[in-house]
């Protein structure tokens, strides 16, 4: 959906991309005594870099919604248990809190937005 | 993939993890069972946990499907096995399931093992709740956007 402002669409990414890591973070935990599940996780830097490259053309043409799917891949580097299992508990929690942490600033920053379009209509008031 | 399929993945572990500790809670229910209805002594009990999809591009696959009740990541228990380990011997002449030679097969459960097991179980749980608690606030302030 093409946005009022040029920040509301990039917002809209930042909140897309954050509910994607926490689904995958949530993913995570879920599997913690899963035999041979593989950590998942998004590159969050680069999927957004890549999804606000993208943006701009999507709304030029005015198609309405852009459809951007975030890579989820799996992390490398992680200890792995003996049944194959590499989900550390740890990263996991500390992502979570961290993804909520963004998620808070993304609406925060969101109602801001808002809040500015809602003064300038009413003049300033 | 929107909030709401964090929180049914969260709640499929939940329900996994709470099916485990029913398991374990009838292993040590069971630790001394000699009589069961199969004849013989009661046999130690496992679950296996199972993810629906594995690779990356199962995943896509299934999250362009939108395949109702299987969101890809979540977690379930694919079968209970039993614990092929030999029963315990011990010799107890008077008891009613004692053999010809006087001994009687007990179940071979270690309650601190299971104990243990247990308490993975608890503190899985424990995690995934406080991820179902994280997701709830994550939904709540996408409605406080709408208020002013």
């Amino acid at each position: 959906m093409t946005q009022p402002t040029p920040l509301l669409s990039t917002l809209e990414t930042y909140l897309k991309l954050t509910n994607t890591r926490a689904q995958a973070i949530s993913s995570n935990m879920a599997n913690v005594d899963t035999p041979g599940y593989r950590t998942h996780d998004i590159n969050f830097e680069s999927e957004l870099r890549r999804a606000t490259a993208m943006a701009p053309m999507e709304t030029a043409d005015n198609t309405g919604t852009v459809h951007f799917a975030p890579v989820v891949r799996e992390v490398p580097g992680l200890l792995e248990r003996p049944d194959g299992n590499n989900v550390n508990l740890d990263r996991e929690g500390l992502l979570l809190a961290e993804s909520q942490l963004q998620y808070q600033l993304g609406v925060q920053l969101i109602k801001g937005q808002f809040h500015q379009i809602l003064s300038a209509i009413n003049g300033g008031n | 993939m929107n909030l709401f399929d964090a929180l049914s993945i969260s709640g499929s572990a939940l329900s996994a993890e709470r099916q485990r500790s029913e398991i374990i809670a009838a292993n040590m229910a069971n630790a001394e069972t000699t009589h069961t209805m199969a004849g013989g002594p009661y046999h130690r009990r496992e679950v296996v946990f199972e993810t629906p999809a594995t690779s990356s591009f199962r995943l896509a696959l299934a999250a362009t499907r939108q395949m109702p009740g299987n969101v890809p990541g979540s977690v379930h228990i694919s079968q209970v096995v039993d614990d092929p380990s030999p029963p315990v011997m011990r010799y107890q002449p008077g008891h009613p399931d004692a053999d010809s030679q006087g001994y009687v097969a007990y179940p071979a459960i270690n309650p601190a093992a299971e104990m243990v097991d247990l308490m993975g179980s608890v503190r899985a749980y424990q995690l995934n709740a406080s991820a179902v608690a994280a997701t709830k606030s994550m939904i709540q302030q996408s409605i406080d956007i709408l208020k002013s």
